[in-house]
């Protein structure tokens, strides 16, 4: 009923291969999309710049991630370290007089190089051995970051963005580092759909489901892992720069730590391995559940119904967040994303019970 | 008709209630780290920062104006101390505390374009000490360069300095190794040598710098670390024949470090910047009109701790300059907050601190401090309220705020 199947035929290939092949998703992206864009007409600073603006920047991050742990199968527990090196390249190459929109796609280039090299780890070893790899690109990023003063920035190791402008608009004002944002998570989001139905995808499900049997019908495991590395990384340290110059506006080392790779693992986790809503999901979930947490627990203490200790009151968001991440995995193992999908199923032939997808 | 009287009624009476008393309520918003990193210290120094302005509100107020604490964890994130500033700042806060070095960088920048007032006691950027640079950062105590420059003015007045050996034993972190150059210009001008020796963060197992300490054979030892890696120092050093009376730390070196240690630490010296225990006029009173009164914010046997009174003092100054803000008879804004703050001139909250001045340059506030040793059940100050070498620190502070202008 709401999506209203009767009388969609696909008569063409064309029509048969759109992205969004039902009327009624298709109007909802546009009118998410039209949302999007227009949030800074409607959205208080404090919204857009707390909340909005940091959930687009980590979905674009979460997107990277899922491509390499999602779609190829391979672990990365240092993302954050990719990005790290996207965002201080991008902050030294337009100090060095680079044009800012050129700096953007060189520190993705660098963070590419970078992470393919550590990803070459991937074609020896699988799984959790894998983890070890990608933990130690993460150190070693972080040791090199933190101490070398020409890369982290003296004595405080605290780098400020230059001013720059993207396409003649300064990225000053808070909207327009929004849409410079935004305009980097949509091209991501494009980008990761149509990626599924390339060759190049293909391939990548396939060395994910097995490698020696991908390698046995024609897909070379080696090219195909380092380019996930590569592609993934890209991505990464696009966001990285993107997060650097848009969100924080100085750069410190802790912005790229060991928690935050964890955290983007966990966007991806949560939200579904390999999915396009599942990122968007999964990183809203674990940025911003705990603030609102925080924020609410606050506000009950205030009004005085948790009578507890300062302590236990910082701590209590925490173990709310916690229960809350098991209890959806428990629930549904896949994670948001197919949450979502359940329920857009459920729609789907709404008032009868079953769907065929 | 009724419901319309009834509504009008209504209206009045809340419109009545809502309507802005005479005095104001005065915000701060102290957004800390309660769940990751500063754990060891948050906890007290939070708790005696509540108190204190529970002591405030209690006798009266700023002239009548009550002073409201905002809380909240920012788990040591940037992003969540950049989403709890923005909620707090339009909640109505203008002095901020986030007791973390990454969330008051993230932070920083937005704080002085927002015109509202950032303290960092004993952490964040030492430079931010020139108030020319950063004229709404307010570090309020003695940056580590001056922490680094008391312990080393210290151990010359006890053995004098000439000759001698130091061990600069730090944590591996741009925190770790903040006290190099002041090491590095004392050693030329006093004539003894040093040597540094980094261990991995957090710093639970320090043994291999600790046994290149032993051979290094040192006159002295200075422990640069936070948290529990303090207590693994002093544990480990001791292990390596370094006596306790040689090691003096940083202001990170607390009551429950000595208890983690043990007996052993009897003769530790450190660094500090607020007199502990409760034998103080405020400590007394936050005694009986707080914490006897029920109203205080957390566990009673933490009152008097070292960070507990390093909260304490924290909030007698912002409450002293807001007082001096409030004098020209205008709101307290940030602007009129930092004017305050610039007008403090020797006040020492009634003995808890070394007379601390203020001004539009110096926003270290002198950077007194003393060397207290741990006597097996408290510390016990060695030295006078001193400034080491003022000179020196104000240079580095002032080289350091020339970088952080040129983008750094």
């Amino acid at each position: 009923m709401f999506y209203r199947l009767s009388g969609t035929y696909h008569t063409s290939y064309a029509a048969d291969r759109k992205l969004w092949k039902i009327p009624a998703d298709r109007w909802m992206v546009i009118l998410l999309l039209i949302l999007a864009v227009l949030a800074p007409l409607y959205v208080s600073p404090l919204y857009l710049g707390s909340y909005v603006l940091p959930w687009v920047i980590w979905s674009a991050a979460a997107l990277s991630l899922t491509l390499l742990m999602g779609l190829a199968g391979q672990l990365h527990f240092g993302f954050a370290a990719v990005m790290a090196i996207g965002a201080y390249a991008s902050i030294h190459l337009v100090r060095f007089g680079v044009p800012f929109e050129l700096a953007l796609l060189l520190s993705g280039l660098i963070a590419a190089a970078i992470g393919t090299v550590f990803g070459g780890a991937a074609l020896r070893v699988k799984g959790l051995y894998l983890v070890m790899a990608t933990l130690a690109m993460q150190y070693l990023v972080d040791w090199v970051v933190v101490n070398v003063p020409a890369i982290s920035g003296g004595a405080h190791a605290t780098l400020r963005t230059p001013e720059v402008s993207f396409l003649f608009v300064p990225v000053e004002s808070l909207a327009a580092r929004y849409w410079l944002a935004l305009g980097w998570a949509v091209v991501l989001t494009v980008f990761f759909m149509n990626v599924k139905r390339t060759s190049f995808g293909r391939a990548l499900v396939a060395i994910r489901d097995k490698d020696f049997a991908a390698a046995v019908i024609g897909v070379d495991p080696f090219r195909t892992k380092l380019m996930a590395f590569a592609t993934s990384s890209f991505m990464g340290g696009v966001t990285g720069a993107i997060l650097a110059y848009c969100f924080y506006r100085a750069v410190t080392p802790e912005q790229f730590g060991f928690n935050v790779s964890i955290q983007l693992v966990a966007m991806v986790l949560v939200g579904g391995l390999g999915s396009v809503i599942g990122s968007w999901l999964g990183a809203g979930f674990v940025l911003l559940m705990p603030i609102f947490l925080t924020n609410v627990v606050s506000g009950l203490a205030a009004g005085g119904w948790v009578p507890v200790s300062q302590n236990f009151l910082s701590h209590l968001p925490l173990m709310i967040y916690g229960a809350m991440i098991i209890g959806f995995l428990l629930l549904e193992p896949l994670g948001l994303a197919k949450i979502y999908d359940n329920i857009r199923k459920y729609f789907l032939v709404w008032p009868f019970r079953h769907a065929r997808s | 008709m009724t419901w319309m009287r009834k509504l009008a009624l209504t209206t009045a009476l809340v419109a009545g209630l809502s309507a802005p008393v005479a005095a104001e309520d005065i915000k701060f918003g102290l957004l800390q780290d309660f769940t990751a990193v500063y754990t060891f210290v948050t906890g007290q120094y939070n708790q005696g920062q509540q108190d204190y302005l529970a002591l405030l509100n209690a006798e009266g107020g700023i002239d009548g104006n009550t002073v409201t604490a905002i809380v909240r964890d920012t788990g040591n994130q940037p992003q969540r101390g950049i989403e709890a500033y923005n909620r707090a700042k339009e909640e109505g806060a203008i002095l901020f505390d986030f007791l973390s070095t990454p969330v008051s960088a993230a932070v920083l920048d937005q704080i002085q374009a927002d015109k509202n007032i950032l303290i960092t006691p004993a952490h964040g950027r030492g430079d931010a000490s020139d108030g020319t640079v950063f004229p709404y950062v307010f570090p309020m105590m003695p940056t580590y360069w001056a922490q680094a420059a008391t312990l080393i003015d210290h151990m010359k007045s006890t053995d004098g300095l000439d000759g001698k050996k130091i061990a600069f034993v730090h944590i591996d972190s741009p925190f770790g190794r903040e006290p190099l150059p002041i090491l590095e210009a004392l050693a030329a001008e006093e004539g003894f040598e040093y040597q540094a020796f980094p261990y991995a963060s957090p710093g639970n197992e320090q043994s291999a710098a600790w046994s290149e300490v032993r051979r290094y054979r040192p006159d002295y030892v200075m422990i640069w670390g936070a948290g529990g890696g303090q207590a693994v120092s002093v544990r480990t050093a001791i292990q390596n024949g370094v006596r306790p009376e040689q090691i003096h730390s940083v202001i990170w070196l607390a009551e429950t470090d000595a208890a983690n240690v043990g007996p052993a630490m009897k003769g530790v010296k450190r660094f500090e910047a607020t007199a502990s225990g409760t034998e103080h006029p405020i400590l007394q009173r936050i005694q009986q009109q707080v914490i006897d009164a029920g109203k205080g914010s957390g566990d009673q046997a933490n009152v008097g701790n070292s960070y507990y009174n390093l909260g304490v003092a924290t909030m007698a100054i912002a409450a002293e300059a807001a007082r001096l803000g409030l004098e020209g008879g205008q709101p307290l804004t940030g602007e009129t907050l930092k004017a305050g703050f610039e007008k403090i001139a020797g006040y020492d909250a009634e003995g808890l601190l070394p007379a601390v001045t203020y001004t539009a340059e110096d926003h270290q506030g002198g950077g007194a401090g003393r060397v207290s040793e741990w006597d097996g059940e408290k510390w016990v100050p060695v030295s006078d309220w001193t400034v080491a070498y003022p000179d020196l620190i104000r240079r580095v502070i002032e080289e350091s705020a020339t970088k952080y202008k040129e983008g750094n």
